[in-house]
């Protein structure tokens, strides 16, 4: 029996190749996206889990109050893990983890290196294989340093490093660090990747010192004994915490104000960390993940594979009226409905085995664009994990019912003398075939309009005016520059005609905070500056003047403020108003300068207040040279020879501050790719499902199309009645669309200050691309049926 | 065999009512080679499909093997069905993906025969049909004679105890209509039980007793032997 199922099954498909191939295309992109899928999450959930005592490993973490508002931190200082391992019971050990780099030199060759400082306790707490060096005392000693395997291979060509040397700078010169251990290389799915660990420098005064309580820069993470009960810990770790810093806090509190709270330590676990976005992975800690992204990634893949089954219900329903003539023929020699049920289900099930065998080549296919889009690491050989193959068999099982039984039992229910006398048809008005086709065409279009979205947020954050110029612009680190010696810099590099201009400022982004005369309290970037920056910028100078060589106060006492700064600060006239750095011994500064906002920031956040100085003190870390345009080359050249002459014992690096602007919005260019592949693996599937369903209603209707042209319709005529039906269906689908697409778009954009507004030729530009595209596929078959020899139809029937 | 009274059957639309069969009552004997003849429309397959258990009456009584049947549910009727009816039709109604062969063992799969003894009782009949030769042969590579020689042969694989035909020479030329009437009255000679519908007097000749059917109703019965 089961033999005659599997030859009627396959001849089927044999002799329907159309209909084949689109079933087997759609569910196989269908269950290729949902293994993507499965595989992502899988990883996701497996985060972290690879060291041993795993369940007992928890980072120290703290909320607080400020001002009404909750704050969460996941940083603490030098003190929070001594002190409470010494002083809570139930507390192992713990290990401070701080992210940093280093100059190492190779050679001549001087490179800045990431890595990680930490205690020595490092590799009891956590799970990281060596090849070589002793995990208790690779890292007692003050210069030693554990490297990986594939740092190893870089700088010695070898995982046999041990004993070898490696130069570190320390303040000018470089000191000799003894190679301890070598590590192997950190799995993919591990929140702490290190190339490089070096022992956590702590004196004996910091140890000592309180106010390290308050100095937040480090991941702290301890371990629990077994025995030893969460909220138990967490209550005496508050309460010593209060005890011990409790004076230190007032201290505090009336040197430099503020409305804060002590706060409250708690313990996270550390398998929560990878997933959580309020208390995530950071300082040492990477590829931090958001639960959000999990959804909307399964839902995409849920969307594509129930579109792909739909695909498969209707078809197959509508093309029963084919095979209603066998259902009956069966159920007259004796076949019971459960035996034709079984028949129908082994059909589905063989088209579910095609597709699924289908669906792990294009998984195979397509893991390296799916790492790059889903900011993963996933290899094939995850496929192989029993846990994940136990999941695929239950998708597939489910993806075959779910598409099978509909039909089956619908099939299966047709009535012999119903089919045997070429009087059947489906009855009624298919209600189900045509809300499945409006459900489909509905995530389609909803997936288009997204992607529209997306597309134009994204076109704007990366076009929008920022409000100077930051084209040709080239950034060179040099850490910890003096005033005096970037002059000298600046001067070598203007011999050179490519250079139109240089300047220096503070490296990153400063910020801090200062009171304007009546003591409103402003937070504010801080940025040091010298006389050129806001010229070579091209930034609006509103008020007052820039910076001068000529007013020696400039570089003590003046300060230029940005618009934003002036409003929160309340001023009428800014000029000559003066600024407080109240905690800094009371220093008081003078505006003498208003810029225009403009976007310092990427645009992902709300211009703020900002405030520029030229403070001697403070030390330079960038240097932004304007070059000619076009001159790329020869201008790098250029600047690297000069940088090596001035720096030799420092690392170049160089970025185009457009260049560095864009990658700011790396996230959204992901996601406009990831909602472009969606929109079209939905739109092609629906509509291949669409054509499908278009060839058999002209089959269904050939009689009809015959009497239409015998009375002398024509055949724009006959393809419009064709294609009509099916456009309904579409427009239905946009109508709901539509304003989901809105709501959903809406709620994202409002993550952006600033945006676009949701114009109505962005929703009208998708309506018309989904019609178009439905169109074409309905009037293909449509033109083609209409275009038969009606006689040919007639006499047939 | 067969014993029905005052049988009815009234087709319904949403706007037509349409009686097909209106109190009809007769009986077939064991054995006996039955014709029913009428003009389109006459309820003559009506009747043939309510006899082949492939539909229900909606009154009257319906005796198969002295056992009322006029009431039985799908699933007793698909077993009663499928030991002991076989159906010829007028289209022939093969399955087209299969082959000849495969036709013709399509019952004994569902009446659970094993492999071996299929394949023996399947070339045993196709032999008996003169059609062994063309056994991989799908459907539409026969001609119309062919076809029906293979419906035949799957309607009596099975030995059913009644063979209901609907027209069997209907699309065949009058070589063709011939042997298959020819096929039928060995069968019935060989002690199967044939109810037959059809418009034709000549093949009506083959059989022992012609029912006249008009508006659902017997008008009249011939004895021919």
């Amino acid at each position: 029996m089961f033999k005659n199922y599997l030859t009627i099954a396959w001849r089927n498909l044999k002799r329907n190749k159309i209909y084949a191939f689109i079933n087997i295309a759609g569910l196989s992109i269908g269950l290729a996206c949902a293994m993507l899928i499965l595989l992502y999450v899988k990883d996701e959930v497996s985060f972290d889990r690879f060291h041993n005592n795993v369940g007992n490993i928890y980072r120290i973490v703290s909320k607080n109050k400020y001002n009404g508002q909750e704050y969460k931190s996941t940083n603490t200082g030098f003190l929070q893990g001594s002190r409470f391992t010494q002083n809570v019971p139930g507390i192992k050990t713990f290990v401070r983890v701080q992210s940093g780099a280093e100059d190492i030199k190779t050679g001549t060759d001087v490179q800045s290196q990431d890595l990680l400082y930490v205690d020595s306790s490092f590799f009891n707490v956590f799970t990281f294989p060596l090849i070589a060096g002793n995990p208790q005392t690779c890292l007692k000693e003050p210069r030693s340093i554990v490297i990986s395997e594939d740092m190893a291979k870089k700088q010695f060509g070898t995982t046999d490093a041990v004993g070898k040397v490696i130069m570190i700078k320390e303040d000018s010169a470089f000191q000799p660090y003894k190679v301890t251990a070598v590590a192997r290389r950190s799995p993919q799915n591990s929140s702490i990747r290190f190339e490089a660990l070096l022992p956590f420098k702590e004196s004996a005064d910091d140890a000592r010192n309180n106010d390290n309580w308050y100095n937040f820069f480090l991941n702290t993470f301890v371990v629990l004994q077994p025995s030893a009960n969460l909220n138990t810990v967490n209550t005496e770790i508050q309460k010593f915490y209060v005890r011990d810093a409790g004076q230190t806090f007032k201290e505090m509190t009336e040197k430099y104000g503020g409305g804060g709270t002590m706060g409250e330590y708690f313990l996270q676990p550390y398998i929560d960390i990878h997933m959580n976005p309020e208390l995530g992975a950071q300082n040492g800690m990477v590829n931090g993940s958001n639960p959000t992204y999990a959804y909307i990634l399964s839902g995409i893949a849920l969307f594509v594979l129930l579109i792909a089954c739909i695909n498969f219900i209707n078809l197959t329903v509508a093309r029963s009226v084919k095979r209603a003539k066998e259902i009956g023929i069966r159920k007259v020699v004796g076949g019971e409905r459960k035996q034709l049920i079984l028949q129908f289900l082994g059909e589905s099930f063989l088209l579910c085995t095609i597709s699924f065998l289908m669906a792990i080549w294009l998984v195979i296919l397509v893991l390296p664009l799916f790492n790059n889009l889903a900011n993963k690491a996933l290899a094939i050989s995850y496929l192989l994990d029993a846990k994940l193959v136990g999941g695929y068999i239950i998708l597939y099982l489910l993806t075959g019912i779910l598409a099978g039984f509909y039909p089956a039992l619908v099939l299966s229910g047709y009535k012999p003398v119903d089919t045997l006398y070429s009087r059947f048809n489906i009855k009624g008005k298919n209600y189900l075939q045509k809300s499945l086709v409006v459900l489909q065409f509905t995530l389609a279009s909803f997936l288009i309009i997204a992607t529209f979205t997306i597309y134009t947020q994204f076109n704007y954050l990366t076009t929008e005016d920022l409000g100077y110029d930051d084209s040709n612009l080239v950034i060179l680190h040099k850490d910890r520059l003096k005033h005096t010696d970037a002059a000298l810099f600046k001067n070598e590099l203007l011999k050179n005609s490519n250079i139109l201009g240089v300047s220096a400022k503070n490296g990153g982004q400063w910020g801090t905070a200062a009171r304007n005369a009546i003591d409103t309290t402003i937070q504010f970037a801080y940025e040091t500056v010298d006389e050129h920056y806001i010229p070579l910028l091209k930034i609006p100078l509103l008020q007052g003047r820039n910076f001068s060589k000529d007013f020696p106060a400039d570089s003590t006492q003046s300060v230029i403020v940005n618009e934003s700064f002036v409003k929160k600060a309340g001023w009428k006239t800014p000029i000559g108003q003066t600024v407080n750095f109240w905690y800094n011994n009371n220093e008081t500064y003078t505006v003498i300068g208003v810029v225009k906002d403009y976007h310092f920031a990427s645009l992902n956040q709300k211009i703020g207040p900002q405030l520029f100085t030229m403070k001697n003190d403070n030390m330079y870390g960038d240097y932004y040279v304007k070059i000619k345009p076009g001159s790329a080359t020869a201008s790098l050249k250029w600047l690297r020879s000069k940088f090596k002459e001035f720096y030799p014992l420092s690392p170049y690096t160089y970025k185009f501050k457009d260049d560095d602007n864009k990658r700011a919005y790396d996230d959204v260019a992901k996601w406009k790719q990831i909602m472009l592949f969606s929109a079209f693996l939905t739109i092609f599937i629906s509509c291949i499902g669409l054509f499908g369903l278009s060839v058999l209603s002209a089959e269904k209707r050939t009689k009809e199309i015959g009497i239409r042209k015998v009375l002398g319709a024509s055949v724009n005529n006959v393809a419009a009645i064709l294609s009509k039906d099916f456009l309904k269906l579409v427009a239905i689908a946009l109508i709901v669309a539509v304003p989901a697409a809105y709501m959903a778009g809406d709620k994202w954009l409002q993550n952006y200050p600033y945006r676009i507004t949701q114009s109505w030729w962005l929703f009208a530009g998708a309506a018309l691309l989904v019609i178009m595209i439905a169109l074409i596929t309905v009037s293909f078959q449509a033109i083609k049926a209409a275009m038969a020899n009606p006689v040919k139809s007639l006499r047939t029937e | 065999m067969i014993k029905i009274s005052d049988l009815e059957k009234v087709y319904r639309t949403e706007e037509v009512e349409t009686v097909a069969l209106n109190k009809l009552s007769f009986e077939v004997k064991d054995g006996e080679f039955v014709a029913v003849m009428g003009p389109s429309g006459c309820g003559k397959s009506t009747l043939l499909n309510i006899l082949g258990l492939l539909d229900d009456p909606d009154a009257g009584s319906f005796l198969f093997n002295q056992i009322e049947v006029a009431h039985f549910n799908e699933r007793k009727r698909a077993d009663l069905r499928k030991h002991n009816i076989g159906f010829v039709f007028q289209s022939f109604n093969l399955i087209d993906e299969l082959t000849v062969f495969e036709n013709v063992e399509l019952p004994l799969i569902y009446t659970g025969v094993k492999t071996a003894e299929r394949k023996k009782r399947v070339e045993e009949v196709l032999d008996k049909v003169q059609i062994m030769h063309r056994r991989n042969h799908y459907p539409q590579q026969l001609s119309g004679g062919q076809q029906q020689r293979v419906a035949v042969a799957r309607a009596v694989v099975n030995h059913p105890k009644l063979i209901l035909a609907d027209e069997p020479t209907g699309n065949l030329d009058s070589n063709n209509g011939n042997e298959v009437m020819q096929l039928l009255t060995e069968l019935n000679e060989q002690g199967t039980t044939i109810v037959m519908v059809t418009h034709s007097e000549h093949d009506a000749r083959y059989s022992h007793r012609i029912i006249r059917m008009l508006d659902g109703q017997t008008v009249t019965e011939n004895i021919l032997i």
